[in-house]
């Protein structure tokens, strides 16, 4: 070693490196190389795609999404149809997405918090359970997961929404989906929107002022139980006052054909009574309609129900308790459905047709069908009609502003067929039609013999839309459909797995000896594990609770298991439809991405707010 | 003077032990009640749809489908040989120099053997024809297993072991290009079924390099290589898998200038699940450099080592160890997520009971069979991952992570 060291500080002395041997050379060397490298294989990448896509004749662009989309989606947030653009098809899947995310994450946060406390229970049974669950859902794909809810809940319920479950509340349930009432803002809503502005404002100022009074007084208190006091009487106050100056618009109208079972609230601006091209329609606008005197038809039919054959039963639209004076449902044909009795299930909409051979008056099993050349048949076909006077029905107008009611025929009036008139003669080919009913239909379908009282209550800021079943599907109410549910259920359940033991990792991290202090200061278990133990843990929980947040959304693309139009299976139709396989992945890697640069912001935020300010 | 408590309560016995776990106090009991209640019905209901209900018939006459799918039926014995020589290696590293690791993967042989010997079991009773193979299978194993235990120059060299044992399974299902009889090529559009679940499964093994590269590239200092590293995992983390699998069907030719079928299916997934599983395992990685002290690669130059032999020597060997169950937490992960193989058509295991499921025969069991496969799917998987969970918890424990 007789070469000198350098000395520090002497440059006259300091031997030259070779350049080849200078750290800052080599690393502006290497990253060089490293980006001439990534750089040519991304360029040989990027010409074999452009190669390949003008062989294919396929040019890479976006101008595609102005064009007609040219399909429906089985689950729209914002209006949608066939008509619209593919761009507006990727948003309403992107709001799907969004949909299911939000529910998901509320239940799963709910499921997982109780879950992960479980997990820490005295009780020995509460424990194992909650691991057996924990286990089990985290190790089993997701995939087969959402394909057993999804058969479990389409199993379980009945196929037709006429049969639909009836919960209590006004729930409706069946394969279609779950309907349940819902409340939307009205036409009066924007008087009420003063107000809530108002108690938003009251809010802040009274939190605000409460704070620092508590800081001043420097005991104990929470700055939000006022501020949110003020703020809902402000709010509920507003509501009432709201809702007694609301009026209805002078030129508000409504249109309701019952023998279609369609109609609408709209703005008669010329006043004419009738609905005009360009003129408005009014979402979610009560209306009550009132019809005197009509009836409805069916056929009675063997239906497949939850792998069984259902003989001779009938569905009339679903009409409840309260919405007629009196209902009677009769043979159309007496002649033909000779001995027949009628057995009701759900009066007076649903039953069964039976003959009564054991003459006891009612229906016993066996007596909907009967034996023909070694087959069971059932009493099917047969015509039936309720008379019904009196109906009733509140409803409240969609978001495009349409009403739906059941499809009514004209009353059957009696001594029709001597009738004279409009009536008589609308009644009389009723009559006359006979044996050939079902041919005759269309005339019995004239529109100016049902009788119709249309009312149009004034609104309050916001009305409660209850659901109901004018046909084979949900209207009114909110509905969410059965992919939906299976979607939504088998994210939440999956995910809520992991943020059991998230939580629960975060309650055992919180050091012992704070519990004990608290037991020690004389606070109760229940005290000390919401006042001590469990705001410890929250910091320690939320970030990868986050993490697990943004799983739960990106997991949701697995929605092309259940049919759901969710954002990854919309996109995915929009480049089958149009064969732009490239932009349609880069808007999907857009969409997702930002979703995951949202929640890593939000991710930042409650770290840098989280962490421990140290002494 | 001041009023004294009496101790805490003690308790012992069996009757100790229903009040302290299961009766302690009013709310306790009622808990313990109701979720007793809602046990019993499910467990009730449970059996009654396994033993009453269910028609479990489809699934015993497609098991094939559901193991291996359309691989010929006179080569069947090959996969059976290639299970055996995993078993093989399970055993022949079971008593390796680190007596932890090793009680761990004795464990886990011990229990794969007794799968094999009840399979073993049935195969003899229904008569397969393939059943002495799945004695050969299980005969590997003893002798995996007898040959760690005795010879020690096998178990010291655990790693070649399973090197070889590993590049042997694909000649074995594949075949040999060029041959025919025995050894025949299998192509591998008819693998499928938990075969092809598990060959998927195998892409943690490339992914583990390519990971942890990309973590030491997104510590490098130098910002070219640290922005691209950290580009590409924030890029693939940032879609959901099933993303990466469209992308990978659709973009694979494109990008290499080749005819739509030259990759199959199988390739294309294996490289979408290798690169979205190595874009995690970088981040698992990171965290491991992460906890490793300052102080031990500052030893480590002032000892003269160079930034290379410091990375290689002292951080990267302590930053894997303290990731080994998170890097089998992956390997769950990817066994769950080869199930959206379906969107490239594959086969593989899930995606076998939407076959299963539409036969004729099966569409005319009244209620479709359904929910019996969904019940097969999810118990098999099950066991398979919660046998890694169980090994990954052992390893935690042994390596000391996450001890206070």
């Amino acid at each position: 070693m007789n070469r000198t060291l350098p000395r520090p500080g002497d440059p006259h002395n300091r031997e030259r490196i070779p350049f080849y041997r200078n750290v800052k050379t080599i690393a502006i060397l290497a990253q060089l190389i490293f980006v001439l490298v990534a750089g040519a294989a991304l360029f040989y990448l990027w010409r074999n795609v452009t190669t390949g896509l003008a062989a294919s004749n396929l040019a890479f662009g976006f101008g595609y999404l102005d064009d007609r989309a040219g399909f429906n989606l089985g689950e729209t947030t914002i209006p949608f149809d066939a008509s619209n653009s593919y761009l507006r098809a990727i948003v309403v899947g992107m709001l799907n997405t969004l949909k299911v995310g939000l529910a998901g994450v509320v239940l799963c946060s709910i499921l997982g918090v109780s879950l992960g406390v479980m997990r820490l229970s005295a009780n020995w049974l509460l424990r194992m359970l909650s691991t057996m669950y924990v286990e089990l859902l985290r190790n089993t794909p997701l995939a087969v997961q959402l394909i057993f809810w999804y058969y479990a809940i389409i199993l379980a319920i009945p196929p037709r929404s006429e049969n639909a479950v009836l919960l209590p509340g006004g729930i409706f349930l069946s394969q279609i989906g779950i309907a349940l009432p819902w409340l939307y803002p009205s036409y009066n809503f924007d008087r009420w929107l003063p107000w809530l502005l108002a108690a938003l404002l009251t809010l802040v100022a009274v939190y605000l002022w409460r704070r620092r009074q508590i800081a001043r007084s420097q005991r104990p208190g929470n700055p939000w139980l006022a501020a949110l006091a003020v703020a809902a009487v402000v709010a509920g106050g507003g509501y009432l006052a709201a809702s007694a100056g609301a009026t209805t618009p002078d030129d508000l109208a409504v249109e309701v054909s019952p023998s279609r079972g369609t109609g609408s609230v709209y703005i008669d601006s010329d006043g004419d009574g009738m609905r005009g091209r360009g003129e408005e329609a009014v979402p979610f606008a009560p209306v009550v309609v009132t019809i005197p005197a009509a009836r409805l038809q069916t056929n009675s039919a063997n239906l497949i129900e939850s792998q069984e054959v259902v003989y001779s039963t009938f569905r009339f639209p679903l009409i409840a308790n309260g919405e007629y004076e009196e209902a009677e449902v009769v043979f159309r044909e007496p002649e033909e459905a000779e001995g027949l009795s009628i057995h009701f299930e759900r009066y007076p909409s649903i039953g069964t047709l039976y003959r009564d051979e054991n003459g006891n008056g009612e229906f016993d099993e066996g007596e909907n069908s009967y034996v023909e050349d070694g087959f069971r048949r059932g009493y099917n076909g047969l015509g039936l009609a309720m008379n019904i006077e009196g109906f009733e029905r509140r409803l409240v107008s969609d978001r495009s502003g349409e009403v739906r009611t059941p499809i009514f025929t004209a009353p059957q009036l009696e001594g029709d067929q001597a009738g004279g008139g409009e009536e008589a003669g609308a009644g009389g080919a009723g009559g006359l039609a006979g044996g050939l009913g079902a041919l005759f239909q269309p005339v019995e379908r004239t529109t100016s013999v049902i009788e119709t009282e249309l009312e149009l209550p004034t609104a309050s800021p916001l009305v409660y839309s209850e659901a109901s079943i004018p046909r084979s599907s949900y209207f009114g109410g909110v509905r969410l459909s059965t992919p939906f549910l299976a979607l939504l259920l088998g994210l939440a359940i999956y995910t809520s797995a992991f943020v059991a033991e998230i939580v629960r990792g975060g309650i055992q991290a919180v050091p012992l000896g704070q519990p004990e202090a608290a037991k020690a200061l004389g606070l109760s278990g229940v005290q000390s594990f919401f006042l001590v133990v469990f705001p410890q843990a929250l910091r320690i929980i939320i970030p990868p609770m986050i993490s697990q947040y943004l799983n739960l959304i990106k997991n949701s693309s697995l929605a092309i298991l259940v049919t759901f139009s969710d954002f990854f299976q919309v996109s995915n139709t929009v480049g089958n439809q149009t064969g732009q396989f490239i932009s349609v992945y880069v808007i999907i890697l857009i969409g997702y991405l930002g979703l995951s640069l949202i929640f890593s912001l939000l991710l930042n935020v409650v770290n840098a707010r989280l962490t421990l300010v140290e002494r | 003077m001041t009023t004294g408590r009496l101790p805490p309560r003690r308790y012992s016995g069996a009757r100790g032990w229903l009040r302290a776990n299961l009766f302690r106090g009013v709310g306790s009991s009622v808990a313990t009640v109701l979720v007793g209640i809602v046990l019993v019905w499910a467990t009730v209901g449970l059996l009654q749809f396994a033993f009453a209900e269910a028609n479990w018939e489809r699934l015993w006459v497609n098991l094939k489908l559901f193991a291996v799918f359309r691989y010929p039926v006179d080569l069947l014995w090959r996969p059976l040989v290639a299970a055996g020589v995993v078993l093989f290696a399970f055993g022949a590293s079971s008593f390796g120099a680190e007596e932890g690791i090793s009680r761990i993967i004795r464990g886990a042989f011990w229990q794969f053997f007794g799968l094999v010997c009840g399979l073993t079991l049935v195969a003899f009773i229904a008569g397969w024809q393939v059943a002495p193979f799945y004695l050969l299978a299980a005969g590997l194993g003893v002798l995996g297993f007898l040959a760690g235990r005795w010879l020690p120059a096998l178990s010291q060299r655990a790693g070649l072991v399973w090197l070889v044992s590993l590049l042997a399974v694909p000649v074995l299902l594949y075949g040999i290009p060029g041959i025919s009889g025995a050894m025949q090529v299998v192509p591998i559009r008819v693998w499928g079924g938990f075969m092809l679940t598990l060959v998927l499964t195998t892409g943690i093994v490339p992914s583990f390099p390519i990971g942890v590269a990309l973590a030491l590239g997104r510590r490098s200092k130098l910002p070219a290589i640290k922005y691209v590293c950290i580009g590409f995992i924030e890029l693939i983390r940032g879609a959901p898998l099933i993303v990466w699998l469209f992308i990978a069907n659709l973009m694979v030719p494109f990008l290499f200038n080749i005819g739509p079928d030259t990759v199959p299916s199988l390739g294309k997934a294996y490289i979408a699940l290798t690169l979205f599983s190595s874009a995690y395992m970088a981040e698992n990685v990171r965290g491991g450099l992460q906890s490793v002290p300052i102080g031990q690669s500052e030893a480590a130059r002032a000892l003269g080592l160079s930034g290379w032999q410091t990375t290689q020597l002292i951080v990267l060997p302590q930053a894997i160890r303290a990731v080994i169950p998170a890097i089998v937490g992956q390997a769950i992960g990817l066994f769950k997520d080869t199930s959206l193989v379906f969107i490239l058509n594959l086969q593989d295991f899930f995606n076998v009971h939407n076959i299963v499921a539409q036969q004729p025969a099966s569409i005319q069991v009244t209620g479709g069979i359904r929910l019996e496969l969904t019940l097969f799917l999810a118990v098999t998987y099950f066991f398979f991952a919660y046998r890694m969970s169980v090994a990954s918890r052992q390893l935690e424990r042994l390596m000391g992570v996450g001890e206070r």
